[in-house]
């Protein structure tokens, strides 16, 4: 959102109180959505439930067309539509819900950082494998991201998004990397992770931030997705902070849903952690 | 003919200017890198070579072997164990790798747009310095080459719609970058380095970033004022000159803070965060005007009825 929408969403968000009908837009999640987009809204639903705000999650397939940046998921909340984690989190703050108030300066400085380096390595990494890699792309992405159409329109759409995240890589110079090193540059980010955890129960101390969210949504769905091989699951589970961490939240947060199991896990999964 | 001492790695990278060993980030990096844990290159500028438009610099070659980008730069020099991070524990480790992606992130889009898609800086610094350190007939074609490259990359990863156009993501990346030059002063503090005594890789690439900021001659830069005002960054900027490069750098000692109080580092941050709400409100202003112009779809419903109303009276 550029900084004038910005501001005009604050200002009315700060007059309205969190109302009971807020809605969450994401892909299909049983046959659409792809790992990257269920990571960032599985963070998003994460942290609103941190905050303890009640949201509906509704799927569709057209959910990417409606989100005002093009990126899922999004929410609804009284008359105004909010994607991505980032806005999502200024939303919430001029509501009055905010995580990350106990921190000072430097906290802040490193939750940020942190923040900036699983977007950067994890996401990409994520979108890296599920597009720029062949074997995935034919067999799980186009497939998946163009289900709801028919012919000749699935083909057209799947390859547009394919070429889209291409040009991507090349610009920030990911396209000259292979599988491997891309596996290796995951495993270098949940080892930074895992060694700013370390025993705490959360990255800063006692109480969860969006960081929390934002981590768990991406390590837990990397975990629970069945790709073409388990190499980027199997790079996870070998830090056994990063696991707990995620079998902790999902208690913790999820617990009322593990039983109808729907809610957090997609249909390529398996429905609870290893 | 062989000698008993293996041969000295050899670097390829832009040359230097305006004090500095080399105007160009990524080079920056690594030979501030070099210059902390003791490595000794054999330095060629590719300045007036072919080599402007056929090798990614920087470029590091060492008994045949060729190693390109900063990172992976970095990890080779660490193997031969020239290795500045020794000392971090394993905390500092992980935070280095997270100041680096947020340098990348929030600090390189508007680095980027400043020297090479900001116009009036293109026109009468960057351009004239490239074209005049590039052999005939690549002085036409690598500045020209690098604005492209500079200017796609900002656009396909900051400019999401309905931010299609340079123009609208330059507010947000100015911000962004400038909320990001605070974080590092903030964490900074008033150490000479940024995990305490000893330079560490972190400390290399925040240079390498910053430096060229600092010290070129923008005509138009307001991130370089800001930058002039974070006086705990300039000093660190001019340590290092000072410390690992001084054969480079002139007799010519640059005031970079204008303001020669000596206002704490804390009261300095909180003027620079209310600077830059100032600034948000300013650039809102101006995004009214991009927006009620016709070209753009108009977003807020308010601003609407202001401009039916003045069109039916």
């Amino acid at each position: 959102m550029s900084l004038a929408a910005e501001a005009f969403v604050s200002q009315i968000a700060a007059a309205e109180p969190w109302p009971e009908n807020a809605t969450l837009y994401q892909p299909l999640k049983e046959d659409q959505i792809l790992l990257s987009d269920s990571a960032s809204s599985l963070a998003v639903q994460t942290f609103l439930r941190m905050c303890g705000l009640p949201v509906q999650v509704s799927c569709r397939a057209n959910a990417e067309y409606m989100s005002p940046s093009g990126k899922v998921p999004f929410i609804h909340v009284g008359n105004q539509v909010v994607s991505e984690l980032g806005p999502i989190v200024q939303f919430t703050k001029a509501k009055g819900h905010s995580l990350s108030d106990g921190l000072d300066d430097v906290q802040r400085a490193e939750m940020k950082a942190y923040m900036e380096l699983v977007n950067n390595m994890l996401l990409t990494a994520e979108l890296y494998i599920q597009w720029c890699d062949d074997f995935t792309a034919t067999e799980i992405s186009r497939p998946r991201y163009s289900s709801p159409y028919s012919w000749p329109l699935n083909h057209i759409l799947a390859y547009q998004k394919q070429w889209e995240i291409r040009r991507k890589m090349t610009a920030i110079g990911w396209s000259g990397k292979n599988l491997e090193q891309v596996y290796e540059d995951v495993s270098q980010c949940c080892q930074a992770l895992s060694q700013r955890l370390g025993t705490q129960p959360y990255f800063f101390n006692k109480q969860p931030t969006e960081l929390d969210a934002l981590v768990f949504g991406h390590l837990f769905t990397i975990l629970t997705t069945q790709l073409t091989s388990d190499e980027l699951a199997e790079k996870v589970k070998s830090y056994t902070n990063l696991l707990s961490f995620c079998h902790r939240i999902e208690q913790t947060y999820f617990k009322e849903h593990d039983r109808e199991g729907q809610s957090v896990s997609s249909r390529h999964s398996k429905s609870s952690l290893p | 003919m062989h000698t008993n001492m293996a041969e000295p790695m050899e670097l390829l990278c832009w040359g230097g200017d305006w004090d500095l060993p080399s105007v160009h980030t990524d080079s920056l990096v690594v030979l501030a890198y070099a210059k902390f844990a003791g490595a000794k290159l054999a330095v060629k500028s590719v300045d007036w070579t072919w080599r402007t438009i056929t090798a990614s610099v920087p470029q590091l070659h060492y008994e045949g072997s060729t190693v390109t980008e900063p990172t992976q730069i970095l990890n080779f020099l660490r193997k031969q164990s020239f290795n500045a991070d020794y000392e971090l524990t394993a905390k500092q480790g992980a935070d280095t790798m997270a100041y680096i992606a947020l340098l990348e992130e929030k600090l390189l889009p508007a680095l980027l747009h400043t020297f090479w898609v900001d116009a009036e800086n293109y026109a009468n610094l960057t351009r004239p310095w490239f074209t005049s350190h590039s052999p005939f007939p690549l002085n036409f074609f690598v500045p020209g080459r690098q604005a492209s490259l500079a200017l796609s990359r900002i656009l396909l990863t900051k400019a999401e719609s309905p931010l299609l156009n340079i123009t609208e993501v330059e507010g947000k990346i100015y911000s962004e970058a400038k909320e990001c030059l605070n974080l590092l002063s903030h964490r900074l503090g008033n150490f000479r380095f940024f995990f305490g005594d000893m330079p560490t890789s972190l400390d290399a690439f925040v240079f390498g970033h910053i430096a060229p900021l600092i010290k070129a001659p923008l005509p138009s830069g307001q991130l370089q004022k800001h930058l002039n005002q974070l006086d705990n960054l300039c000093q660190f900027c001019n340590t290092i000159l000072k410390n690992y490069f001084t054969d480079a750098t002139t007799e010519k000692r640059m005031d970079c803070s204008p303001t020669a109080t000596h206002d704490p580092v804390d009261a300095n941050l909180q003027k620079l965060t209310q600077l830059v709400n100032k600034e948000s409100n300013l650039i809102e202003k101006m995004d009214d005007n991009l927006r009620s112009s016709p070209q753009h779809r108009p977003h807020r419903h308010e601003a609407k009825p202001s401009a039916l109303a003045s069109e039916r009276s």
